[in-house]
């Protein structure tokens, strides 16, 4: 049905004069439960459809998208208009042709696809249990979901490739209800059924009991741990934005011209991976039909590649990492990161720690300048570490620093490797930063 | 069908184009024709909201949105929602649309995109990108108390960002102006001043110092002080926010929380980004005081969090056919009489704020912290070194209270505000502010 729908579109988009087309149709259904102050708030679904067309004529690229199907000779013809519009554009080189894609597993699980609602409710309430194991603590807002849904990527290149795939996901905010108020946040998402509900409420609630009654402290340097949500959150807005192909062909990258040379410790190795068993960016192939693959971004330290799309490939001319990414139907492939794998000999990094600030997630991490890498930003939830243990929270304290400076001074990680989205990390120890208080 | 207490549906239809230059080369030409339809159901306690897109059956949703709150109220039974009864809306003080950007061709539009992002390319300028986009919106609303209404709006925006870089160094220049206006916001903003503008503050930037942290009294520029208002004021004002806990305003109303100086307004009805003639829940807009001489006056309201705490409606909102929740229109700290020089002289040291580049709060705790595109010392009353990378953090109901002077020059800046996962068109603005004791980061 949607390999039929794909054909009427790709014929029409010829018909109109396209040279090659490209179509993109996405169904997905999601349930999710939301609380709101300890209590089920409602349930949502959503069934959502929807179809983008890339047209290319005379190496002009145009786009139409729509979420209703009948109109998708309409929107063929949109595309070729939009492409007509453009001059033509030396780089462009070709959409991908047809190829051998790999296997992957781990994300389809059976049990998320016929989940009902009354084990959706189940999970979203053992947030709220979890939370209150931990007293005078309340989840202000949380939400639990699920999702199934199937993509279908065909072209005139003969590039014919389906996947589906499920998700689950659970987040809880909370609140101190007695005493100091102090907040704080716990999620996980994942592939398939084996999230533990409860932790994440209890986790969350822990946090920000132990938070209240922060103390002040003196701005200095010191040494930081950053939990995964504060590392991965700072990679992905300083540092990521650099090794994105499109950014480093326009002169908007750090790294531009830096292949081959030492960036970062050499204790330090990064992947990008496609192919991650039951990973939350794994599938068979990336958002325009290129296979999956594992890219070496990082190699003990030693900068090795770029992450590119088919477009950015052909520029360079080199092969596709396997890295163009669509929001949805309706947006073009640019170059995202797939599940991005941070690799450090791991330790109990605490232990190891005789002072310093132990920081457990950030706010304002996309204001970094994704350039430079330069950021300053709001730790929160944060604690002194003294002799190798968590000591008092810390109230209201910015760090600020370089990420590339960072890179290569990072000296010690965790062993409580995460899942934050996309990226694959444990804590990670810098030393030396700037915290002012 | 289930018998539920209440349902209603938003039914949006309409067309999209955006145009994305990128170093003078078109980058993207997209069109996207959507329709679909939201469907909340209430039964006692439980909401139930089913979305569908393209060729839907009304009535198959409404169905499936109710079978949800019955089956939610079933297993989790909790105290009974009320919701506010509205009277029947009207679609009044439209913006009136002077160009249809749909009578413009796609050609022109490419090439005066082009003739913008050229004027962006000066010297020392390494990139440069411009958007260009507009969109033509029908929203339709009905729900089970007789309430109806219908509307049509045409938004239209463009935004321009030009890096400059030297050693290794990159700084970026960025301006925007969305509106509810048609082809004629050209007319209305000079685009090429502004795409001059944006590339002149990359340059300058590459010259500017790192800040020195540390608390000291500043300035806050119209935009910055927008930002502060909207993120730091206007979320923890916020209806939902506050039931839930996470608002530090909550059992606040009538208290003094600020400066006497200060006064901050949401209002819908102005024909800035964020105006709509009546809410995603088919309430009239109206301005709302959120604080009046210092003294908080009022939350934003759903028809729910209204019926529960009192006030009145008009602020729920939802991006395309998303359940809709309490939202910001056009938020802004009023003019006060003082004029900038003034303030240099009265602050005599500290770091004049410009401009912002994001930043985030905590409503619950009631922290921010925002980035600043870039900022001057003071010294004896003089603007003197420009610095970059500068932040400001804090407690919001600190620096309200620091404020001493408010300007008379306020400006309003258009975005899009997120929130639940939903992108909603809003602007914000403010005259300049003096704020007595702020908390300020540097690099």
């Amino acid at each position: 049905m949607m390999y039929e729908l794909a054909r009427r579109g790709l014929k029409a988009a010829m018909n109109a004069g396209a040279d090659e087309a490209e179509i993109l149709i996405i169904e997905d259904h999601k349930t999710s439960v939301d609380i709101r102050k300890d209590e089920i708030e409602g349930a949502k679904e959503n069934i959502s459809q929807g179809l983008g067309i890339r047209a290319i004529v005379n190496g002009a690229v145009g786009f139409a998208s729509t979420n209703i199907m009948s109109h998708i000779e309409d929107a063929a013809r949109s595309a070729v208009r939009s492409a007509r519009v453009r001059e033509r554009d030396p780089d462009w080189k070709s959409l991908p042709y047809a190829s051998e894609y790999p296997k992957v597993s781990g994300i389809m699980d059976p049990e998320l696809e016929h989940m009902g609602l009354d084990a959706c409710i189940l999970q979203a309430l053992n947030m709220v249990e979890g939370a209150k194991e931990v007293h005078g603590v309340i989840v202000t807002s949380g939400s639990f979901s699920r999702s199934a849904g199937k993509r279908v990527i065909m072209n005139t290149n003969g590039v014919e490739v389906e996947e589906c795939s499920t998700g689950i996901s659970g987040f809880a905010d909370v609140i101190t209800t007695s005493g100091d108020v102090s907040t704080a946040y716990d999620f996980a998402i994942s592939r398939s059924n084996n999230i533990d509900f409860t932790a994440i409420g209890r986790n969350a609630a822990e946090l920000a009991r132990s938070s209240q009654h922060g103390i002040s402290i003196e701005p200095h340097r010191t040494d930081v741990i950053l939990h995964p949500f504060a590392f991965a959150d700072l990679l992905g807005s300083a540092f990521i934005p650099s090794i994105d192909a499109d950014n480093v062909q326009k002169g908007r990258s750090n790294l531009k011209g830096r292949l081959g040379e030492q960036i970062a410790t050499s204790n330090l190795s990064i992947t990008d991976d496609g192919l991650l068993d039951g990973g939350i960016e794994t599938g068979r192939s990336d958002d325009e039909g290129v296979p999956s693959q594992r890219t070496k971004v990082i190699e003990s330290g030693v900068f090795r590649s770029y992450l590119y799309d088919t477009y950015t490939a052909g520029k360079d001319n080199v092969k596709s990492t396997g890295n163009a990414s669509r929001g949805s139907y309706f947006s073009t492939p640019s170059v995202g990161p797939r599940n991005f794998i941070i690799d450090h000999p791991g330790t109990d990094v605490i232990a190891d720690t005789d002072r310093g600030i132990y920081v457990n997630t950030v706010i304002g991490a996309h204001t970094a300048n994704s350039i430079s890498g330069d950021f300053s930003v709001e730790a929160r939830n944060a604690f002194t570490i003294r002799d190798g243990q968590i000591g008092q929270p810390v109230r209201s304290l910015m760090i600020s620093g370089n990420i590339f400076e960072m890179l290569g001074r990072i000296n010690g990680a965790g062993t409580d490797i995460r899942k934050v989205g996309g990226v694959v990390t444990p804590s990670i120890r810098v030393p030396d930063m700037s915290v002012v208080g | 069908m289930y018998r539920v207490d209440f349902f209603d549906a938003k039914i949006i239809e309409g067309t999209t184009t955006s145009i994305v230059l990128d170093n003078g080369n078109i980058k993207e030409v997209s069109e996207n024709y959507t329709k679909g339809a939201g469907v909340r159901a209430l039964s006692g306690g439980s909401w139930g909201y089913t979305s569908v897109d393209g060729d839907f059956d009304l009535n198959k949703a409404i169905g499936a949105a109710s079978e949800l709150a019955v089956g939610m109220d079933e297993r989790s039974h909790k105290e009974k929602v009320e919701m506010l009864d509205i009277s029947k809306p009207v679609a009044r003080n439209m913006p009136r649309i002077k160009v249809d950007p749909r009578d413009i061709s796609l050609e022109e539009k490419v090439g005066l995109l082009k003739e913008i992002g050229s004027r962006a390319k000066i010297e020392g300028i390494s990139s440069t990108s411009a958007v260009y986009s507009e969109s033509s919106y029908k929203v339709l609303y009905t729900d089970s108390t007789g309430i109806e209404g219908e509307y049509e709006l045409i938004r239209t925006g463009f935004a321009i960002s030009a890096v400059a870089s030297r050693e290794g160094m990159y700084q970026a220049g960025r301006e925007s102006r969305f509106g509810v206006n048609g082809y004629e916001i050209f007319e209305k903003h000079n685009a090429f001043e502004l795409a001059e503008s944006a590339a002149k503050t990359a340059l300058q930037l590459l010259d500017a110092k790192p800040a020195k942290g540390g608390t000291m009294p500043v300035i806050l520029d119209p935009e910055l002080a927008g930002v502060f208002a909207h993120e730091a004021v206007g979320h923890a004002s916020e209806a939902d926010l506050v039931l839930e806990g996470s608002s530090i305003l909550e059992n606040r109303i009538g208290q003094q929380i600020a400066s006497p100086l200060v006064d901050i307004i949401d209002d819908p009805t102005l024909h800035e980004y964020g105006f709509f003639p009546f809410d995603d829940e088919g309430t009239q807009s109206e301005r709302t005081v959120l604080i009046k001489d210092g003294v908080f006056n009022s939350y934003l309201h759903s028809r729910e969090t209204a019926a529960k705490l009192g006030g009145q409606a008009g602020h729920c909102r939802a991006q395309g056919h998303a359940k809709p929740i309490v939202r910001m229109s056009n938020t802004y700290i009023d003019n006060g009489t003082s004029r900038f020089e003034e303030m240099l002289e009265e602050i005599k040291n500290g770091v004049y704020l410009i401009g912002s580049r994001g930043g985030q709060v905590n409503t619950g705790e009631g922290v921010f912290q925002f980035n600043a595109e870039k900022g001057y010392l003071i010294e004896n009353g003089q603007l003197t070194t420009l610095v970059r990378d500068v932040s400001l953090s804090g407690k919001t109901l600190e620096i309200l209270n620091n404020v001493r002077m408010v300007g008379n020059d306020l400006t309003l800046n258009s975005g899009r505000c997120g929130k639940g996962g939903q992108l909603v068109p809003v602007t914000d603005g403010s005259p300049h502010l003096m704020v007595s004791e702020a908390l300020v980061g540097g690099a």
